[in-house]
This record gives C-alpha cells, sequence and structure tokens, in this order.
C-alpha cells in the first residue's frame, strides 16, 4: 500500500477500508475536512488515520459542553497532506465516555486527562485517570457551563502523593 | 539500592516557572518521572467565555510570559476565522515582524537561562543585555516590555513609530553578530559539550508518537514548521529555511535554536523592507477598536465592528517559540467566544517527559529539562 498523497484519495479510501466509521462530512476554511464520528468507532477510525492516512500527530482534543450533549473534537495533522484533520465525537450529557485514543497517539493523553478534569469526560481505557490541572478530590469539572465564575476561594488540597 | 520519589518542585531552580517534576531515583539514576502542573492554573479559557473578543488580550499576554504577542495573534487569528474579518495587508507585515521579534526575545532568553542552569555564567549576562534591545523595539512600537496587548481583532492596535526601521536593523546587526559569540562560549567549552551531546535523546519516532513539536522535533531531524507547512499572516512572501539537527538531543536543540534565531532576524529584515517600501499610517484606521460593543463613545462610530456575529469556528495554528500551539474557538453568535481552547506546546512537551528522562542521571535534569524550554504560564493557562 502506497501512502496517501491528496486527501480526496484519503477520504475514498477511508470509506472503503473503515466501514461505518463516520457519519457526516462537512467542510470548513482551515481544515481539510470535518468528520462526524459515532463514539464506538473512534478508536478504530484513528488507528487507520494514523498507519494509513498519515495522520502521525494528534494535535489536540478538547470538548465542549452544549448543555443537551457534550462533543469532543479531535486535531489530527499530517506532514503529508499538510493539514488538520477535525473528527467530533458527540455525547449525551449524561455520564459522557468515549474511548481514549493513548495507546494510538501517546500526545492525546495529557489532553485527554485535562478534558475529564475540565469537562468531566471519562475516556475509557485510559492509562492514567487523574486529574492534571485541578487538585485531587475537587468537587467540579470547571470548563462545564453548569459551573459559574465565582470569587477566588479556599480549597481543602489533599496531597497528591503518599 | 532502593528506589525513592524526590520532589524536584515547584519551587525549584531548576524548574523555571511552578511545576513540579516528580523524579523516581534509584541511587543516580532516573527510573521514572512524573510531571505535575496546574500550580499556575488560572482558567484562562474559562474566563475567555465571558470577555469579549479584545478583552482577552491582558490574558494572553499572561498565558506566556516569554511570548506574549504570539499568543496575542494566535487568539485572534483564529477569532477573525470565525467573525469572518480581513486583516490589512500592512498590519500582517507587523504581526510578522512582531512574531520574529518576540521569537529572537525568548530563544535568548532561554540561551540566557540554559546555560546558566548548565553552570556557565557570563552567557546569561551576555544574553539578557542582548534581549533587553529587543525588548527596547517592543516598548517603542507597543509601549511595553512584556505584556503588550498590542494585537486587535482584525488588525494591531498602533502604526509603528517614527525612525523605527533604522533602529530595528541596527539591533539586528548587533545581534547578528553577537550569535557568534554566543556560539564560541558555548561550543569552544568542553563542559558545555560534554553536558549536552547525547543527554535527553528523543527520536523521531518518539516525538511523533507523544506530540513534541518545535525546535525538540526540528532537532530529532524533521522538518516540521508550521510557518512554511500552514502558513499564516504573510509568512509564504518570506524566504527562510528551517534549521533540522540529527541528534535529537539537547545539544541538537540548542543548535536548532541558534539558526532558529538568525532566520527569524532575516524575516524581520525582509518585514522591514516591505513596510519601508510600503509607508502610511493606514492601517490604524482600518482596525476596528471596539468588537461589539453596543453603543460606541460618539465620533467613534468608524471603529467599531458591531454586527450580527455569524455563528463559526475558527482554528489557528501557529509556529510558537516553543513549538506547535494551536487556538480553537467556538462562536455561537456572541460578542464572546462559547468556547474558547488554547493548546499549548509547553504543555505537551512536559508531558512526554518520561520518553526523554528515563535512563539518564540525576545531574542530567536540569540539562534535559532546560533543553525543553519551559514556560508554564502557557501550560497550564
Amino acid at each position: 500500500m502506497t501512502a496517501v498523497s491528496s486527501w480526496p484519495e484519503a477520504l475514498a479510501r477511508l470509506k472503503a477500508e473503515v466501514p461505518d466509521a463516520i457519519t457526516g462530512e462537512s467542510a470548513r476554511p482551515g481544515v481539510l475536512a470535518v468528520l462526524a464520528v459515532p463514539a464506538p468507532s473512534i478508536r478504530r477510525l484513528a488507528t487507520w488515520l494514523r498507519d494509513e492516512g498519515t495522520f502521525s500527530h494528534c494535535s489536540l482534543v478538547l470538548g465542549i459542553d452544549w448543555i443537551d450533549h457534550m462533543e469532543v473534537v479531535y486535531h489530527l495533522w499530517s506532514d503529508a497532506l499538510k493539514g488538520y484533520l477535525e473528527l467530533s465525537v458527540t455525547l449525551p450529557a449524561e455520564d459522557p465516555h468515549v474511548d481514549s485514543l493513548g495507546g494510538v497517539w501517546g500526545g492525546a493523553i495529557w489532553h485527554e486527562r485535562e478534558t475529564w478534569d475540565l469537562l468531566g469526560i471519562r475516556f475509557d481505557g485510559h492509562p492514567d485517570p487523574r486529574r492534571l490541572l485541578m487538585p485531587e478530590g475537587y468537587k467540579f469539572h470547571p470548563l462545564r457551563k453548569s459551573f459559574e465564575l465565582r470569587e477566588p476561594e479556599e480549597l481543602e488540597v489533599k496531597s497528591r502523593h503518599v | 539500592m532502593s528506589e525513592m520519589w524526590v520532589n524536584m518542585g515547584p519551587q525549584h531552580p531548576m524548574t523555571h516557572g511552578l511545576w513540579n517534576l516528580r523524579v523516581k531515583i534509584d541511587g543516580e539514576l532516573i527510573v521514572d518521572v512524573d510531571p505535575e502542573i496546574g500550580y499556575l492554573h488560572r482558567g484562562i479559557e474559562k474566563i475567555c467565555e465571558y470577555r469579549r473578543y479584545n478583552e482577552v488580550v491582558t490574558l494572553m499576554d499572561r498565558s506566556c510570559y516569554v511570548a506574549g504577542l504570539a499568543w496575542e495573534q494566535l487568539y485572534f487569528i483564529a477569532a477573525e476565522q470565525a467573525l469572518g474579518v480581513e486583516v490589512p495587508e500592512r498590519a500582517e507585515y507587523v504581526r510578522t515582524m512582531a512574531q520574529e521579534l518576540q521569537r529572537l526575545a525568548s530563544h535568548i532568553m532561554w540561551y540566557a537561562a540554559y546555560v546558566e542552569d548548565l553552570g556557565l555564567m557570563s552567557p546569561m549576562l551576555y544574553g539578557m543585555r542582548d534581549r533587553d534591545l529587543v525588548l527596547d523595539l517592543f516598548q517603542s512600537f507597543t509601549g511595553a516590555r512584556m505584556t503588550y496587548e498590542y494585537m486587535r481583532v482584525g488588525g494591531v492596535r498602533n502604526d509603528l513609530p517614527v525612525g523605527f526601521s533604522d533602529r530595528a536593523r541596527k539591533v539586528m546587526d548587533w545581534i547578528e553578530k553577537k550569535l557568534v559569540e554566543y556560539e564560541n562560549l558555548c561550543e569552544r567549552s568542553d563542559i558545555f559539550r560534554k553536558r549536552t551531546v547525547g543527554v535527553g535523546i528523543l527520536k523521531a519516532k518518539d516525538c511523533l508518537n507523544t506530540g513534541v513539536t518545535g525546535p525538540m522535533l526540528r532537532a530529532a531531524g524533521v522538518a516540521r514548521d508550521l510557518r512554511r507547512d500552514r502558513p499564516y499572516s504573510v509568512y509564504s512572501e518570506m524566504d527562510f529555511v528551517i534549521p533540522t539537527h540529527d541528534g535529537a538531543d539537547a545539544y541538537g536543540r540548542y543548535r536548532v535554536r541558534m539558526e532558529e534565531m538568525r532566520q527569524s532576524i532575516r524575516i524581520v529584515r525582509q518585514s522591514l523592507d516591505w513596510l519601508d517600501r510600503h509607508p502610511g499610517r493606514v492601517m490604524a484606521e482600518k482596525v476596528p477598536r471596539f468588537v461589539g460593543t453596543p453603543s460606541p463613545p460618539p465620533g467613534r462610530e468608524e471603529y467599531v465592528l458591531a454586527r450580527d456575529f455569524p455563528k463559526g469556528r475558527g482554528l489557528a495554528a501557529m509556529e510558537e517559540p516553543h513549538g506547535e500551539a494551536v487556538a480553537y474557538i467556538v462562536n455561537e453568535g456572541n460578542e464572546h467566544p462559547y468556547r474558547a481552547k488554547l493548546r499549548s506546546p509547553v504543555f505537551v512537551n512536559i508531558s512526554a517527559a518520561k520518553h526523554y528522562m528515563i535512563g539518564y542521571r540525576v545531574s542530567d535534569i536540569p540539562v534535559i529539562m532546560g533543553s525543553v524550554d519551559v514556560c508554564l504560564g502557557e501550560a497550564d493557562r
């Protein structure tokens, strides 16, 4: 198999080799494409994109709280195609969770930890599911829309290590 | 010998910022590391959701205190994309020049601090002296030396002052000469070479897997630079090369940064050439001063960009001095973003610490972490 050399070619091969992995495709300036991905197929799709689609670099993982649902957005960079690919996964508002991509790109591990910390989205199979920026034992996920800006408060910070 | 965990930080001369590197050591040997961040977390992404676009500029300055202009521009490129705002060409050249001056200041700061970490005192003094000249230039066109508040949605705050071009060229000539001295101080020093060559190796394959970018990636031989691969501003008009090194070690990162400074000087000169050929203070009039202000001050109506904000998303990616910085803005038709996300290159470079620290000695820790060039303000945001 030769590596893909353009995004339309990659998309055609993706549809043939990883069937049912994407449910929608749209365009936006600045990115190669925006793919809507059902949560169960994200790891399968990510592995294909890394190995066959030349997307060797996982740049960014972030979560968005839409109040009635959650969204996880991934940005992947390809050195061959010189562009970002955006993947979007929609999750329910109640107990949102999705497969971790920490095993596909090591660079996703801390982004996922941060997304869990700040938005409360769980990543199944994450190698290191601890809080990252907020202290261990903190009650809130502060980037959720239900968390209002507030005055500085005293925190009971438990030591992270014994 | 039994293994033990040692906390290097949050207060430690090696950290250059407030963070904690937990190191598991067996005698002198590092067997495991666990970087801990969050001490500087100010919730910038959350605050962005409550502030109008231009009001965030102060926070962006403070997200990285050695490269404030890079973060200002990053946020506003994303905002301009999400809102559909055009930037005048002259403002783009001013921005590009400011970015490269910022890279120069940041790299000289890195050089000064890093070489001092290794025990060589005089390069630090030379570095700080020359960085001050760049800060003087910043002061002359932004009014500040570190927290500039210079970029705006749709351009920059003000044009360059009279005589700026000549002063900037003099500083560039001076620094270009001094770079040779910097290199002589380091490369002719046995101490420097012995401590950096072959230390903190992170090969290209591991760089790609762990998402490491910037000088660390280029020191591993991968010539990825967003200024060339995904040009923003007017970098597509600029003539420069992407320096790489095949050492993948601390010495390679030092070499890459040294060459990057020379390329930055080249880009600054090219921007100044263009700005000299296209004089005029036309830019400031076209840049909206107020974004989304419902009732502008009397007589200032033309400066206001108040209209129906479209729903949209913007993705900006920039080669910041530390690596690939990304801003992602989701706008839901308001004068402030619904969600703003910043990707800090330092955040990711620190997260890969296990891959480039295990197997080295305790005395190598400052050498390795220094070569990463950490700035915790942007990692924690």
